[in-house]
């Protein structure tokens, strides 16, 4: 029944403590088992059944009653006849009110001053109690003179408008009400005669619009009022001298668009009207998408994997790949102040003359990034710190690349300090990170024929090494995976053989093209790569080092590798053709016999168990 | 704008309400609830039927006098079909009655007289007599009380200018107010904006209420409500083969129990003159009443009874024992079902010559359908989350869970929640007790049309002050 919480919760007020605390209690006692009716006996109370008595029951309780106090004489009290503040008519109606046993001290409130005796004529209490309920909304005024001047509209005439702020005043603001209630008749028939009773009829005709009274929308409304309000509170106050607050105001008022809100609302109940199928569907599709979505991300995460796997970082990748390898501070920075020094260069030989044949850099350019200042205090510095200096080693006259190969002058993105042996940098490439690689590793070198010790340890030589060593490695790992493959596609093999023996012979031809089914289950994302065989996954990495080892002896016809490659065209496998091709020819062909060896020494087990695979 | 600061509580006591005595009169089709503003129920609760002896001027009142039978007493009802009131003179007489007989009684005179110190055995009995002497005696009713009634939310203009007539005028009320019976059964609930299905006697209304204001254009209503169900339970005794007597209390003097479904065996009442067809009417409607409480059910859902092999669940379920009051007693199965599902699906109504099928539109899912769909868009999921069931109709066994399937049936989409109260008395005086909270809330005292502005404006006064 109705509590403080209701009223409250009526008057749009909060919560208080006490209205939260009940309606915990509220929900123990509906959460409690039905609830039993007392004073009746058991019999009868379950022939109610389930339903509500039909008669209200009230259960007399024996309820903890409070002590009644007894100090002193029954207190009286009478019914004061009081006023209310917020009305203007005076009217007089009685509450009961404690009365005074003494004259009370004067104080503010609604019994305090209160007349001794009871003959004197009757006290008629002020009660200004809830005059703080008394809300008058604002309302933006205009004069006439105003309207004539900025408020003019073709779609609305002066009494309609006063016609509006009227009722946005009536409902304070409430537009679905105001909405819902507005009913400006500009022809009002009663309206009409009361107003012409002195003033001549026809006159009175002529002034009123004949347009019959329009449909307004809610954002017709409130267009028509915002704009109002925006323009006065313009006029009252300069746009300049609104405080942040008011701007933001005069700001939602002037940009108030119809169309806008309208369509907005069409979009809101046309959702709100969805049948329920669509809301399933929806639903469905939903879940759908996430699904896919969450489907997708495992892919990518596998396939991230797999390439994190076969890449290998190539040396002078960043320089080929175009401006989008110049993500890092330090690439970009290397970028600065190579042009920078082909800058100069220039400079030196066109005579000092800038413009035209400026690159594209200066030092203005340069400041606006943080390396600049480096690059800028590199310059300055260069002669002197050209060895701590990482930008500083710009050579003084750029070599060309066999100027360069031929005096053996390399460049280096950062030099240790102190003094190191190229063959220690080759026997550290030999170790790997765990001791059963670095012995595999040991093992396909010895395979390969590079002997121990390489007698020339030359820069060229350590960057083919290091290459080859690359190699190796991928192939070790590619090696593992396909055995892991191999591992799983021989279990679905001994699988489907043995479904199919439980099939029958009879359609065995029909198995084979089945039998690809229960696998894709296992690894949807995978069913694609393997398409071409049963094992392509493993397959195709074979074959792409297989290329890798052919690429340079082309000409041998590598019948066994070749066979296996067949439709096998990727990127991987040109850009590995390209890698092979670029060491120089004193390691090549030592290497590349050595290669293709290793590759159909490698390969062998894997066509073995593809052909198994296969049949 | 402003507003109330809403982040500080209101002190204890601010909202205490502040009871000038007020009397609220909330009028129906079948009943009159008047009681004093503040209390939670009302004091006073009496039939609108009355009676009139035919040809005379002589009324009866109240629920002791209409329910004898005598010669040429007419049963009559001062409402018209539509929610509207009709006779506009009898409606203001039993109103007064309703408030005088338990309300306000006789003026306080002198102590040592008025019957308040007489010795307690003789002081019963005079509340419920019908003495129109005493209440002519008295100059008028209401001099003490300001008076807030309820009206339905298509109440015409000139029925609320009567309504202010009347207390003012004849009642002499100091102050008076009109709502509507939405707003106060939302108030109930303790909410100022919701949709209120109000199924009560003659008609079904729904009623979108917007921070205590009634939408207008959302305001949706049908007769089909308590009446409705009655007359198709009527039909359903008239279509079972065999025929299904109903035979009034008021006819049967004594009875001896027999088997189900075989005739009864009953002694009969007899009259030198039979009282009045409306009468009998009026008796029956009782019975059937009582069968509404007790054998009537609502098939909850999911989708209507003729729905797939919903009838063949209904069938499988246990009946229901009904007995009439002249002994004839069955068990009732799936018909218990088929009274009410009207409401709900105009096509399940029962039909005959005098009982045309019911509209579409004014099935409740079509009428909830169309008041939100005459509301802002922006407000309908407010106003689908207070959706505030009341009226005596409602109390059909599995009412809400019905009403529950068919709102989210028709927007799956939005956080529908039905509002209905358990207890009986909440559900039929939802709209009274609104009215008692609001009458006794000190904020209202400035709303009240006083005796002095109803005379400066005139009756037209309501139309501006009560929105
Ligand atoms: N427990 C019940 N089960 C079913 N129906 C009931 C129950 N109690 C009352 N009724 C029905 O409810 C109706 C009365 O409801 P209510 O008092 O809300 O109507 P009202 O306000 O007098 O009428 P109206 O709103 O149409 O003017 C009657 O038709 C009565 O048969
Ligand atoms: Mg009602």
């Amino acid at each position: 029944m109705a509590s403080g919480r209701d009223v409250r919760d009526m008057l749009g007020l909060p919560m208080g403590v006490d209205a939260q605390k009940s309606a915990v209690q509220k929900r123990a006692k509906a959460a409690a088992p039905v609830r039993r009716i007392q004073g009746v006996a058991r019999e009868v109370a379950a022939l109610y059944g389930e339903r509500p008595p039909p008669v209200a029951v009230y259960e007399e309780k024996k309820a903890y009653r409070a002590k009644r106090q007894n100090q002193g004489p029954a207190k009286k009290w009478v019914q004061q006849p009081f006023v209310n503040q917020a009305r203007v008519d005076g009217l007089i109606l009685k509450h009961w009110r404690r009365k005074p046993t003494i004259a009370p001290p004067v104080q503010d409130g609604e019994d305090a001053p209160m007349e001794e005796g009871d003959n004197v004529e009757p006290y008629i209490e002020n009660s200004g109690d809830f005059l703080k309920y008394s809300i008058q909304v604002d309302l933006p005024t205009f004069t006439d003179e105003e309207y004539d001047a900025y408020l003019r509209s073709d779609d609305w005439s002066r009494e309609e408008t006063d016609y509006l702020f009227e009722v946005v005043k009536d409902y304070s603001y409430r537009w679905a009400v105001i909405w819902d209630r507005y009913d400006y008749q500009p022809a009002n028939k009663s309206h009409l005669t009361q107003e012409t009773v002195n003033g001549d009829a026809s006159q009175a005709l002529a002034t009123l619009p004949f347009a019959p009274p329009k449909q307004r929308t809610v954002e017709d409304l409130k267009a028509r009022f915002y704009h109002i309000s925006a323009k006065l509170m313009k006029l009252r106050i300069p746009e300049m001298q609104m405080d942040a607050e008011q701007y933001t105001l005069y700001e939602t008022l002037s940009k108030f668009n119809p169309e806008l809100e309208g369509n907005r609302k069409l979009l809101a109940a046309a959702l709100m009207n969805r049948s329920m199928d669509e809301v399933k569907e929806e639903e469905f599709l939903l879940a759908e998408l996430q699904r896919i979505n969450m489907a997708a991300n495992r892919l990518d995460a596998e396939r991230e994997e797999l390439r994190a796997r076969l890449e290998h970082p190539s040396a002078n990748q960043q320089v080929s790949a175009g401006l989008a390898s110049f993500t890092s501070s330090q690439a970009l920075q290397a970028l600065f102040s190579q042009l920078f020094a082909q800058d100069r260069s220039k400079k030196r030989a066109s005579g000092g003359a800038t413009g035209p044949s400026r690159i594209s850099l200066n030092t203005n350019d340069l400041i606006q990034t943080p390396s600049s200042a480096n690059a800028q205090l590199s310059a300055a510095a260069r002669r002197q710190s050209m060895a701590t200096n990482q930008s500083a080693q710009t050579p003084v006259r750029t070599l060309s690349p066999q100027q360069e190969y031929r005096y053996n002058v390399s460049t280096h993105d950062r030099l240790t300090s102190g003094v190191t042996f190229g063959s220690d940098k080759l026997l550290k490439m030999r170790q790997a990170k765990s001791n059963v690689q670095t012995q595999k590793i040991a093992a396909a070198l010895a395979e390969l024929g590079v002997s121990e010790v390489i007698s020339l340890p030359t820069i060229k030589v350590a960057e083919v090494f290091e290459q080859l060593i690359g190699k190796v490695g991928k192939l070790l790992d590619v090696r593992k995976v396909r055995e892991k493959e191999e591992g799983e596609s021989r279990v679905l093999e001994q699988m489907k053989q043995r479904r199919s023996s439980e099939v029958q012979n009879g359609d065995a031809s029909m198995s084979n093209g089945t039998s690809v089914e229960p696998q894709a289950k296992h690894e949807v994302p995978d069913s694609q790569e393997q398409t071409p065989g049963l094992d392509g996954e493993g397959e195709a990495d074979d074959d792409d080092n297989d290329n890798d080892g052919d690429g340079d002896a082309h000409g041998d016809g590598d019948g066994e590798v070749d066979a296996d490659a067949e439709g096998e065209e990727d990127d991987e496998d040109a850009e590995g053709e390209e890698d092979s091709r670029v060491p120089s020819e004193t390691l090549s062909r030592a290497a590349s016999t050595a290669h293709k060896r290793s590759a159909s020494v490698l390969s062998q087990g894997s066509i073995q168990s593809s052909k198994r695979a296969r049949k | 704008m402003n507003t109330l600061n809403s982040s500080t509580a209101p002190a204890a006591g601010e909202y205490a309400g502040d009871e000038v005595s007020a009397i609220v009169l909330d009028p129906g089709y079948s009943t009159i609830r008047a009681g004093f503003a503040g209390e939670d129920v009302p004091k006073s609760v009496c039939p609108s039927f009355y009676g009139q002896i035919e040809d005379s001027s002589q009324y009866l009142f109240g629920e002791n006098a209409i329910h004898t039978p005598a010669s040429n007493l007419q049963i009559k009802n001062y409402w018209g079909s539509d929610g509207i009131v009709e006779d506009w003179d009898t409606a203001a007489k039993v109103w007064e009655y309703a408030i005088t007989s338990r309300l306000t009684g006789a003026r306080a005179g002198d102590p040592a007289r008025n019957g308040l110190n007489d010795d307690p055995k003789q002081e019963n009995g005079e509340a419920t007599d019908v003495d129109m002497e005493t209440i002519e005696n008295q100059e008028k009713p209401l001099e003490e009380s300001p008076l807030l009634m309820t009206e339905p939310g298509w109440n015409p203009t000139k029925a609320r200018e009567k309504a202010i007539e009347i207390a003012m005028e004849e009642w002499g009320t100091p102050a008076f107010y009109l709502q509507k019976t939405g707003v106060l059964a939302a108030f109930a609930s303790g909410k100022a904006s919701g949709i209120i299905i109000d199924v009560g006697a003659s008609h079904t209304s729904v009623t979108p209420v917007l921070d205590g204001m009634v939408l207008k254009k959302g305001v949706q209503k049908s007769p089909l409500a308590g009446n409705f169900v009655s007359n198709q339970i009527r039909l359903g005794f008239k279509q079972s083969q065999p025929e299904i007597p109903l035979t009034p209390h008021y006819l049967v003097k004594s009875k001896t129990p027999v088997d189900a479904g075989s005739p009864a065996q009953a002694i009969y009442k007899t009259f030198s003159v039979p009282p009045t067809d409306s009468f009998r009417h009026y008796q029956e409607e009782r019975v059937l009443t009582e069968y509404k409480e007790s054998v009537v059910e609502i098939w909850p859902g999911p989708g209507r009874l003729s729905n797939g092999t919903n009838e063949e669940i209904a069938k499988s379920m246990p009946g229901r024992p009904f007995e009439m009051p002249d002994g004839w007693n069955q068990v009732f199965g799936v018909d218990r079902f088929r009274a009410a599902e009207g409401l709900f699906d105009a096509s399940a109504a029962l039909t005959d010559d005098a009982n045309p099928r019911p509209k579409d539109e004014h099935t409740l899912p079509r009428l909830v359908q169309a008041a939100v769909q005459h509301v802002d868009a922006d407000q309908r999921p407010l106003l689908l989350q207070n959706i505030v069931v009341t009226g005596g109709s409602t109390l059909l066994y599995k009412f809400g869970d019905r009403l529950n399937y068919e709102i989210n049936a028709i927007y799956p989409s939005t956080r529908n929640k039905l509002i209905a109260p358990g207890p009986v008395v909440e559900r039929k005086y939802a709209a009274w007790i609104g009215g008692s909270i609001l009458a006794s809330l000190g904020s209202f005292h400035q709303l009240w049309i006083s005796r002095k502005e109803y005379e400066e404006h005139g009756a037209n006064i309501v139309e501006k002050r009560c929105r």
